[in-house]
């Protein structure tokens, strides 16, 4: 079979990419930034004049050959097919971050503040380029169909919400994966087990079917629509009951990733309280990296958090697989299948995870970002790490420090002040922690203040390589996230029903409200 | 009244069972049912958009609820078949996958049946999968006579 299709779609995706690009350079798209802008500064301007030329060029030369080659069957022909797709979703990310979520933001400060909240509905909703490219999604599959053309492409979300997990692992310090790691594996240990427990127990009083209890409670309890996938076979789940189940977990999922937001930003929660609670109280994992984006839409803090829970959720999968087929063998006896331990481990591990490790091992050994480096910003007042010998302070800027001096009690801040005043710059990361604080304390004079911010500024870098992590990480999930809304069909949600519905709703329920105040009473706001 | 040639969509439910037995009993001897069974889409969407896995591991889920779809039509067709054979029916059947109602209107116009017949739609209380074959434009667009049974519990009621 060709996969590839002689279609002009591809050639259209690329000129409508250039267009956009060409639009911005040539300034003709000017007054609808401006209007989009609102009367800031619009963000995506850069974006705007790079990712449509580069993808536009790709997109335009693949679509000739795809329209007007002549295609053989074989690997590159297959592989070669979901360009057009995933072409498809790029195009429908670029306007839905570009365009139509900022148009939708325009309208709702329209709309004014809501009550005394001091936030647009939008902010409330969580109505950012991710939830709408998600809808997007959602309405291209379910209402217009997906063009033959791009279904093979469609697939490609997967690549890149995986790519993205593993690039991800480039930003976390070391502090910060011990500490978070331990977070998730106490939370997601104590809900995943319990949930998988409470969906047998109460499926037993109920009495449904073995299967139908073991594929439920591992849809309900690990890792949504994939959980299910991975156990269904193992405890021979009957094709209704994986509709059941299924659709129940995608409505659950789907709700959630709208809702949680929206509670999240009326309880004023921080990025990490909010990424452990969708990571632990969110069914589904799609919607856990949704509700994350859609909660922080141009930042990745509660991302990298709730990607914590999402990779603890896909390790512990493999053991609620064996469990749960232990458990069905058990229940069932000779109708059982037998299950094969290695074989479950080997081919249920997720791959992707050792890519993230390996991204921040490597990002340790300081290949990308000096070693120091806390989300891409190290300290370096040495010119090979990166610092300007014109940003060193001028005679009369240190005599002004030295002129208050005597203002500054703390030792430490005086040590700092001493060292930055002998120097001309901040000598140390412990003196630069000091001048910040010196800095926040207000205790010099203002221009004595302005001082010491140049100070610091000098002596602290963004590592360009971090930095563009981060811009692809959110292109990835983006990307990914738009796509898999293209795989949620309004056909499977409506399959949500019977005793699944029932037991799901309140397993689900009981589930995101105990994870909400778990998080509320112990997690910290940073780790 | 006895029909030759008829066209029974069935797909194994209580309300489908009706239909088969209805087909038999209506269909003079030596006639022909033939048999349409659609698998309904929303079938492909059943992976959602599980992203963590394994393609090994989806491959295997696909292969495994294709089987089982598989392994319940072939029992299905098999209970009819039989039944047909006792009655000395000609059984044939036809496994399509897609939307219910088009299909049925597309393989209705491929042979020359006198009558179609369906089950009718679950009755609210019962529990089932949701795909329906039944609308409004599928009995706009027909040429030929429908006969729609009504529900068993429904039929006891009475």
């Amino acid at each position: 079979m060709v996969y590839t299709k002689n279609n002009p779609a591809l050639f259209i995706i690329g000129l409508m990419m250039l267009a956009i690009w060409y639009f911005t350079e040539s300034g003709l798209l000017a007054p609808v930034i401006e209007h989009l802008a609102a009367g800031k500064s619009y963000r995506y301007t850069s974006e705007l004049m790079t990712i449509p030329f580069y993808f536009g060029l790709i997109a335009t030369l693949f679509g000739l050959w795809q329209w007007l080659g002549t295609h053989k069957e074989g690997n590159w022909d297959y592989y070669a097919s979901t360009i057009a797709g995933g072409m498809f979703i790029l195009l429908i990310t670029m306007l839905v971050r570009w365009f139509i979520a900022p148009e939708i933001a325009v309208i709702s400060i329209g709309f004014g503040e809501i009550g005394n909240t001091g936030k647009y509905i939008h902010e409330l909703l969580g109505l950012n380029y991710v939830v709408t490219g998600i809808v997007t999604g959602l309405i291209i599959v379910n209402i217009f169909q997906i063009p033959v053309w791009a279904k093979n492409g469609v697939r490609l979300s997967r690549l890149g919400l995986k790519t993205g997990v593993i690039l991800l692992g480039a930003l976390y310090s070391a502090a910060e994966l011990k500490n978070l790691g331990g977070l998730s594996i106490i939370m997601i240990g104590f809900f995943v087990l319990g949930s998988v427990w409470m969906v047998l127990w109460m499926g037993a009083r109920r009495n449904i079917s073995n299967s139908m209890g073991g594929v439920l409670s591992a849809g309900m309890g690990v890792c949504g629509v994939s959980a299910t996938v991975a156990v269904a076979p193992v405890v021979q789940a009957k094709p209704v009951e994986i509709a059941y189940t299924i659709g129940t977990i995608l409505l659950w999922g789907v709700g959630c990733m709208f809702l949680f937001p929206i509670i999240g930003n009326l309880l004023n929660m921080s990025h990490v309280q909010f990424g452990a609670w969708a990571g632990t109280g969110i069914l589904n994992s799609a919607q856990v990296a949704g509700a994350a984006l859609a909660f922080q839409p141009d930042g990745i803090e509660t991302l990298m958090v709730a990607e914590i829970f999402n990779i603890t959720r896909v390790l512990i999968l493999p053991i609620i697989v064996l469990w749960l087929a232990m458990w069905y063998v058990k229940r069932e006896g000779d109708n059982a299948v037998q299950v094969n331990v290695g074989r479950v481990v080997i081919e249920k591990f997720p791959v992707f995870v050792l890519g993230f490790i390996l991204m921040f091992v490597l990002s340790t050994t300081g290949i990308f970002a000096p070693a120091n480096h806390y989300q891409g910003k190290y300290f370096g007042n040495t010119a090979e790490q990166g610092f300007k010998q014109e940003n060193r302070l001028k005679p009369n800027q240190t005599a002004l420090l030295q002129s208050e001096a005597s203002q500054v009690q703390r030792a430490d801040y005086n040590a700092a002040l001493q060292h930055l005043i002998e120097n001309g710059k901040i000598m140390s990361i412990d003196d630069d922690t000091a001048v910040r604080g010196l800095i926040n304390a207000k205790i010099m004079t203002q221009d004595a203040n302005e001082i010491l911010k140049q100070a610091h500024a000098a002596v602290r870098h963004t590592a360009q390589k971090i930095e563009a992590f981060r811009q692809w990480i959110t292109w990835l999930f983006a990307f990914g996230l738009v796509g898999l809304g293209m795989q949620i069909t309004i056909g499977s949600m409506k399959q949500a029903g019977g005793q699944p519905a029932v037991i799901g709703g309140i397993v689900g329920f009981i589930k995101a409200a105990l994870s909400l105040v778990v998080v509320m009473m112990l997690v910290s706001e940073t780790v | 009244m006895l029909v030759e040639h008829i066209l029974l969509a069935s797909h194994g439910t209580e309300g489908a069972i009706a239909a088969e037995r209805m087909a038999m009993s209506i269909c003079c001897k030596g006639g022909k049912i033939h048999h349409l069974i659609v698998v309904p889409e929303f079938w492909q969407g059943m992976t959602g958009d599980d992203w963590l896995n394994n393609g090994s591991t989806r491959d295997i889920f696909r292969r495994y609820l294709e089987n089982e779809l598989g392994r319940e039509v072939d029992e299905h067709c098999e209970r009819i078949n039989k039944k047909a054979s006792i009655d000395s029916l000609i059984y044939s059947n036809e496994i399509v996958l897609g939307e219910p109602e088009n299909l049925l209107l597309n393989t209705s116009e491929k042979q020359s049946f006198d009558l179609i017949i369906i089950g009718s739609p679950r009755p609210k209380h019962k529990k089932g999968l949701r795909s329906r074959m039944l609308t409004e434009d599928l009995v706009r667009s027909l040429t030929i006579p429908l006969l729609i049974v009504p529900y068993p519990q429904q039929t006891h009621d009475r």
